[in-house]
């Protein structure tokens, strides 16, 4: 790893590159051989990277990672619609998520014309979304998705942990945990974005009334 | 958003056209095949039934494939037991049944020769005798024509008995893959949707199955033991015929009944005999309308009684003894895929 990082580095500043085994390209011909290359599922290394499955343990990962399921996306394909009713979560794995929201009205322009469409967040690799329509009985989606180049996600779905709490419960659990802390960290977000707003609310009234009387 | 109007390529409808043409072609081969597609689907009965205990296996620690074997012995244990120790019995009983038909036959005319007294001198309308011989006749015509279909239906039976387990095995140890391998050939438009869908259909089914299983097991016990208690001959043969026809829903347990029914009159006369089984009938249909159905069957297949009558008789009509099983599960799946083009059509509106 340093080795790698010390020669990116000296990369990105343009320095001389020390002259030394050159472990890159060693390593691609030993990931390329016919042995350990062709077994590649790497879904598990993959799920080891994203921050709320540190719970996991690799071999629940690995069960996991069964459950889950690689859908394909070409350039500018929709993902699920604004509106619909979704059943589940994906992680990107590779390539670029555009997450847009139809219709809104931006605020500060209220006479021009409406907005018609917000790309609020671009997803990256190992970013989520959909979460909360694994837990709604019928979730609504509340933006629209739509892969931003060649994208593979993995997703996973109602059944799948339906499945998963029939036959490795502890393994679902920490799946619905690490789902209900994004949504916690999400809520408590929420909730320190409505105390300032509130606090603004309360300062703007306060100016009005001082305006009212003068 | 125009652009990515115009971008939603010709992969995806390319995608779509192959996976419902294959699903077509799938559908089709098999109805038109029906050697391979009846075990097929008798399997599948079986794999809804056995299918939710490797779940529970696996919880306590074993391996998919140990979990599978403990079911696929078990499975094999249930279904050669009964084959082994009840086909014996229940043949002599069936064979000895059909020396008793003479009886039945004399005992059904002089109770229609009552019949036609009684209604001479009640209402002067006079019934004609041969309405009792013509009844006869075809119940006659249509028994012959089953002891001639036996020899056939024994050869299938003796495929099925490889078939089935063969299916049934793959089923239980490739059922996930083969899920997996359709949901990638889904294309992503109708992904969501296609899964839940499919998940919960076979949910309902595999419950419906399930239940009347179970449903069909609870009565014919009843019965057996009913009719062994009141010494009545041939029990085990009734009680599996009342539990077989319990399976279809408001005719079967009139179907199950008539036979047992109608011998006990014939051998026993009006007497408390006739009474006990009468009752007992009574009570064991009352125990499955009034505890088991309410309980077990009608909470996971939720259709109105009268959509449940209307499918039966279609299916009936169209399909014979095994489209009255199948239309309840059929009507189901229909009453799924309407819910849902209503929720997509017209609750939309309200969004």
């Amino acid at each position: 790893m340093s080795y790698e990082n010390d020669i990116d580095k000296s990369i990105k500043n343009s320095s001389e590159l020390p002259e030394k085994l050159d472990i890159g390209l060693l390593k691609y011909f030993w990931q390329s051989s016919p042995i350990t290359g062709r077994s590649g599922n790497n879904v598990p290394k993959f799920l080891r990277e994203i921050d709320v499955l540190k719970n996991f343990t690799d071999n629940e990962l690995r069960v996991l990672s069964k459950s889950m399921h690689k859908r394909n996306f070409s350039d500018s394909e929709f993902i699920f619609k604004q509106k619909e009713t979704g059943i589940g979560l994906y992680f990107v794995y590779q390539g670029l998520v555009d997450v847009i929201v139809e219709g809104q009205q931006s605020a500060r322009r209220e006479g021009d014309k409406i907005e018609e469409d917000n790309i609020i967040i671009t997803l990256d690799k190992y970013d989520y979304f959909g979460e909360l329509a694994l837990l709604q009985k019928t979730s609504i989606r509340n933006a629209t998705a739509v892969a931003r180049d060649k994208t593979v996600l993995l997703g996973i779905f109602k059944p799948d942990v339906e499945h998963l709490i029939e036959s490795h419960p502890v393994i679902a659990t920490k799946l619905i945990q690490s789902i209900s802390v994004i949504i916690a960290n999400r809520l408590f977000t929420v909730t320190q974005e409505l105390k300032k707003l509130k606090h603004k609310i309360v300062k703007l009234e306060i100016e009005c009334e001082k305006n009212k009387a003068e | 958003m125009k652009k990515i109007r115009q971008n939603k390529n010709t992969g995806e409808l390319a995608r779509l056209v192959f996976f419902f043409s294959l699903f077509v072609l799938v559908a089709a081969s098999l109805i038109s095949l029906r050697r391979i597609a009846a075990p097929l689907a008798v399997s599948y009965v079986f794999f809804l039934i056995l299918g939710p205990f490797i779940p529970r296996l696996i919880k306590m620690g074993l391996s998919k494939s140990t979990s599978l074997i403990i079911i696929y012995l078990g499975f094999l244990f249930f279904l050669a037991y009964p084959i082994v120790k009840f086909i014996p019995v229940i043949t002599a009983e069936s064979q000895n049944f059909t020396r008793y038909i003479p009886k039945i036959e004399a005992f059904v005319k002089d109770k229609y020769e009552d019949i036609r007294f009684e209604v001479k001198k009640r209402t002067n309308y006079e019934l004609k005798e041969s309405y009792a011989v013509e009844a006869i006749d075809t119940t006659r015509e249509a028994l012959t024509s089953f002891l001639i279909y036996i020899p056939k239906f024994l050869t299938s039976l003796l495929e099925w008995v490889f078939l089935i387990p063969l299916f049934v095995f793959f089923l239980l140890k490739d059922g996930d893959a083969l899920k997996h391998m359709i949901l990638q050939l889904t294309p992503n438009s109708i992904f969501e949707r296609f899964y839940y869908l499919t998940h919960q259909f076979n949910k309902q089914l595999g419950g419906y199955i399930f239940a009347k299983f179970i449903e069909a097991t609870i009565v014919g016990v009843i019965i057996t033991i009913g009719l062994y208690l009141l010494d009545v001959r041939f029990f085990l043969l009734f009680g599996l015929i009342a539990g077989i026809t319990n399976i279809i829903p408001y005719v079967g347990p009139l179907l199950g009944s008539a036979p047992g029914i109608i011998l006990v009159m014939a051998e026993y006369g009006m007497g408390t005999t006739t009474g006990g089984v009468l009752l007992l009938y009574l009570i064991a249909n009352a125990i499955d309308i009034a505890l088991v159905f309410p309980i077990l069957v009608s909470k996971i297949v939720d259709l109105h009684p009268i959509i449940v009558v209307v499918s039966v008789i279609l299916g009936s009509q169209y399909f014979g003894l095994v489209g009255m099983i199948i239309s309840i599960p059929v009507a189901a799946a229909f009453k799924l895929i309407i819910n849902e083009i209503y929720n997509e059509i017209y609750s939309a509106r309200f969004r």
